[in-house]
C-alpha cells in the first residue's frame, strides 16, 4: 500500500523518538553548562584595596586607551560609596570575570565564553548584540555599542595606546582583564602582575597602588599573600557568581604596611 | 449576477480602503526600520540597564498568539477531534504569520542582524535564548510544511502551477507527523520563553521557576482566543469565511477554563512573593500592584484580561452572545500582551545594586521611542494585513467541509485494520 496510514504505534514511535532527542539534549546541556575553554595552570584574579583607592579614575581612562573603549562606555566604573571616618570611600568596578558567569550561562552563540584562567571572554565576531548577557549580568559590567565609535578616542594617547580592535556598532563589550597583556606577557616570559607589561592596563596606571594583580593558583603571588593576611570580600557573592575580583574593605592600613607584612 | 457583482465592487472599496490603511502603516514601520538598521539602535530608547523593550514584547506577543496552532492541530491530529480541522487551518495560518512577525521585530532588536545565522551555527545548549531560537526556527519549517496546502489550494496556484500546487497540497498527508512534532517544539519554546527571564538572577523579580508556566498557560489562552477572534471577524466581514459557531463555541469555552487555571497560577505566583521580604523581588511586586506597571497589572492582566473574559466565557448566556464572546477574546489577547510588557519591563525597570551594605533597589525608566512605536506598529500592522490576505484570497477561514481533500486521520481512525 503506498499510503500508509498513521497508526498508533507510529504516533507512539515518534514520541519516543522526540522524547530520546530531549533527553538527549539534557545530557549535552549537562555537560556543556559553562565548561571552561582550554587549559591553563594559573587562576588570575584581581584585588582592589578601598583603603588606598582615592577615586581619581586613571583605571578608568587607561583603561579606555588601551582597549580603544568609547567615551560613553566605562569598563571599569568608579563608584562613591559612601564614608568611612569621614573619609570617602571608591569602589572600582571592573568585569568581575565570574566563575559561574551569568552571562556566559545564558549567551546563545557561545560569544561571552570562560577561559581556564578565568578570564571572561568576548568573542566580538560571534556576539550577535541580542543583549541577553547585559540583563544577566549582576554588576552591569556590560555595554552595548549602541552608536558606531568612529571619532578618534579623546582617551588617546593622553593614557596610553590601543592594543586590541575597536568594537563594530551593535556588539555587547566588557572589561577582559586586558587578557591580551596577559598573553602577550607571558609569550616574552613576563610575569603578570609583576611586570608591567604583561598586568592589565587599570592596575599599572593607579597611582596609588590601590590595584593588585596575580595568579591566586600561585600561592606566593601578591594576591595569595593579600588574601590570606586581610579579610576581603566580593560583589553579591549571595548570587554564586564566585567573581575573580576581591575588595579589601577600607581600614586604617595602608597597602604598602599590608604588601610588607604579607611579605 | 449583477447583484453579485455589486456587492463584490462594495466589498473592494471597502477592503481596498483597508489595506490601504495597513498598507500605510507597514510604510511608515518600513521607513522606521531603515532608520534602524541605518543608524544603529541609538534611535530607540534602549539603554545598558533597559535592553530589551518595547520589541521585544511584540516578539513575545506574537509568539504566544501563534499557540493556537499548536493547540488546535494536536487537538485534530493527535486527539482525533478531527472536526476542528478548519480551525487548525486558520490557526496554523496565523501562527505562521505570528512567527513571521516575531522574526521581523527580532532582526530589528538585534544590534547585528545581519549575523542572524549565528544563532543556527554557533550553539550554546546551555541558553534558554539557543533552546528558543533552534525551536522557532524548526518550529517555523514546520509550520511552513503545514500551511503548504493552503497554499496548495489557492485557485489561481492550481490555474498557473498545477504541478507545484499538487505538491503543496499533497504535504496534508505529513499533518498528524507534524503535529506531534510541532506540539513537542511549542511546548519547549513557550515555556523557555517564559524560563529565558525566570532564570536571571540580577532581576530579582524576575528569578523563580514560576515563569514557564505562566508563558505556557498564557499563550494556551491567547493563541486560541486570537484564532477565533479572526474566525469571527471574518464571518462577520465577508462573506467568504463561513463558519461553523458550534466549533467556535467549544473552543472558547476551553479558553475560560484555561483562563480559570492561569488565574489560579497568577494569583499563586504572586501570593507567594509577598510571604517575606526579599530584597528586589519585594519592591518588584510593589511595583506591579501599586507602583507604574499597576494599572497594566490590575486592569490589563487581572481584571479586563482575566477575570472579566472568564465569565464573559463560561457563563453559558453570555458566551452565546457572539458580540460579547468577540469582546471577550479580544481582552484575552490584550491580557497576554499585558502579561508579556508587564514581565518584560518588572524585570528591568528595577534591579538590585552590587554595593557593599548598599543592596538596595534601583529604579530605571524607560518610554519607547517613535522609532520603536513605528516600527513595531508596522510589524503588527503586517500580520493583520496578512491574516486579511489570508481570509481574502487563500480561504483560511472556511468552515464548510471539503469533499476532494480527505483526511489522512480520518482514515487512520475510522479504518485502522485496513492498514495493509
Amino acid at each position: 500500500m503506498q499510503n500508509h496510514p498513521l497508526k498508533r504505534r507510529d504516533i507512539l514511535k515518534l514520541l519516543a523518538a522526540g522524547g530520546a532527542v530531549i533527553g538527549g539534549l539534557q545530557y549535552v546541556r549537562l555537560a556543556s553548562a559553562s565548561e571552561p575553554v582550554g587549559n591553563s595552570k594559573h587562576k588570575w584574579v584581581m584585588v582592589i584595596d578601598q583603603a588606598k583607592c582615592t577615586g581619581c579614575g586613571y583605571c578608568t581612562m587607561a583603561c579606555r586607551a588601551h582597549n580603544d573603549v568609547p567615551p560613553d562606555i566605562s569598563w571599569n566604573k568608579v563608584i562613591q560609596v559612601g564614608k568611612v571616618g569621614g573619609k570617602q570611600v571608591f569602589l572600582s568596578r571592573p568585569c568581575m570575570q565570574c566563575e559561574h558567569a551569568p552571562c556566559v550561562e545564558v549567551c546563545m552563540v557561545k560569544a561571552s565564553y570562560r577561559r581556564a584562567d578565568g578570564i571572561v571572554m568576548m568573542d566580538y565576531d560571534r556576539c550577535i548584540g541580542c543583549r541577553y548577557c547585559e540583563i544577566a549580568c549582576p554588576y552591569n559590567a556590560r555595554a552595548f555599542n549602541w552608536k558606531p565609535f568612529n571619532e578618534p578616542n579623546p582617551a588617546v594617547p593622553t593614557w596610553g595606546t590601543p592594543e586590541v580592535p575597536r568594537r563594530p556598532r551593535g556588539v555587547v563589550e566588557k572589561c577582559t582583564f586586558c587578557y591580551h597583556r596577559i598573553d602577550r606577557g607571558l609569550s616574552q616570559g613576563l610575569t603578570p602582575g609583576v611586570d608591567e607589561g604583561a598586568t592589565p592596563a587599570c592596575v599599572v596606571a593607579c597611582p596609588v597602588q590601590a590595584r593588585t594583580f596575580g595568579d591566586l593558583n600561585d600561592p606566593e603571588s601578591n594576591v595569595s599573600k593579600l588574601l590570606t593576611q586581610y579579610p576581603s570580600y566580593r560583589l553579591r557573592e549571595d548570587l554564586g557568581t564566585m567573581p575573580h575580583v576581591y575588595y579589601l574593605p577600607t581600614r586604617e592600613e595602608t597597602r604598602h604596611e599590608a604588601l610588607n607584612k604579607a611579605n | 449576477m449583477k447583484r453579485l457583482i455589486k456587492q463584490i465592487r462594495f466589498n473592494i472599496t471597502a477592503f481596498h480602503l483597508w489595506l490601504a490603511g495597513l498598507a500605510a502603516v507597514m510604510g511608515a514601520g518600513a521607513v522606521a526600520g531603515v532608520i534602524v538598521f541605518a543608524r544603529g539602535l541609538v534611535v530607540t530608547h534602549l539603554t545598558d540597564l533597559v535592553p530589551w523593550g518595547l520589541w521585544i514584547t511584540i516578539d513575545l506577543s506574537s509568539i504566544a498568539m501563534s499557540a493556537g496552532a499548536f493547540l488546535l492541530c494536536a487537538a485534530v491530529y493527535i486527539l482525533g477531534l478531527k472536526r476542528y480541522q478548519p480551525l487548525a487551518r486558520t490557526a496554523t495560518y496565523i501562527g505562521l504569520i505570528g512567527y513571521s512577525m516575531a522574526i521581523l521585530t527580532l532582526m530589528l532588536d538585534i544590534g547585528r542582524p545581519d549575523r542572524f545565522w549565528h544563532a543556527l551555527v554557533y550553539w550554546n545548549p546551555h541558553s534558554l535564548l539557543w533552546e528558543v531560537t533552534m525551536c522557532v526556527t524548526l518550529y517555523l519549517t514546520v509550520l511552513l510544511i503545514e500551511t503548504a496546502p493552503i497554499f496548495g489550494e489557492m485557485e489561481w496556484m492550481q490555474r498557473r502551477f498545477p504541478a507545484i500546487a499538487k505538491r503543496l497540497t499533497g504535504l496534508h498527508k505529513l499533518a498528524p507527523y507534524l503535529a506531534i512534532v510541532g506540539l513537542c517544539l511549542s511546548m519547549l519554546h513557550q515555556s523557555s520563553l517564559g524560563a529565558a527571564y525566570g532564570i536571571l538572577k540580577a532581576r530579582p523579580i524576575l528569578y523563580r521557576p514560576d515563569l514557564s508556566v505562566l508563558f505556557m498557560v498564557s499563550a494556551m489562552a491567547g493563541g486560541p482566543s486570537l484564532t477565533v477572534l479572526v474566525s469571527m471577524l471574518a464571518n462577520r466581514l465577508t462573506k467568504r469565511a463561513p463558519v461553523d459557531d458550534e466549533l467556535l463555541k467549544k473552543v472558547t469555552h476551553f479558553i475560560g477554563w484555561v483562563l480559570v487555571g492561569y488565574l489560579y497560577f497568577r494569583v499563586w505566583d504572586a501570593l507567594a512573593m509577598t510571604y517575606t521580604y526579599q530584597p528586589g523581588k519585594t519592591e518588584g511586586l510593589s511595583m506591579l500592584t501599586k507602583g507604574p506597571l499597576s494599572f497594566n497589572f490590575w486592569v490589563g492582566e487581572i481584571l479586563l484580561g482575566t477575570v472579566v473574559p472568564i465569565f464573559f466565557l463560561l457563563n453559558k448566556r453570555l458566551r452565546l452572545n457572539p458580540i460579547l464572546r468577540m469582546v471577550a477574546l479580544g481582552l484575552v489577547v490584550g491580557g497576554v500582551v499585558a502579561y508579556r510588557w508587564d514581565i518584560n519591563m518588572a524585570g528591568q525597570l528595577l534591579m538590585l545594586t552590587y554595593l557593599p551594605q548598599q543592596i538596595v533597589p534601583r529604579y530605571t525608566t524607560y518610554v519607547p521611542s517613535l522609532i520603536e512605536f513605528l516600527a513595531g506598529a508596522g510589524v503588527v500592522a503586517f500580520g493583520v494585513f496578512a491574516i486579511t490576505i489570508g481570509i481574502r484570497y487563500l480561504n483560511i477561514v472556511n468552515h464548510k467541509p471539503v469533499e476532494h481533500e480527505p483526511e489522512p486521520v480520518l482514515e487512520a481512525e475510522v479504518q485502522p485494520a485496513m492498514g495493509d
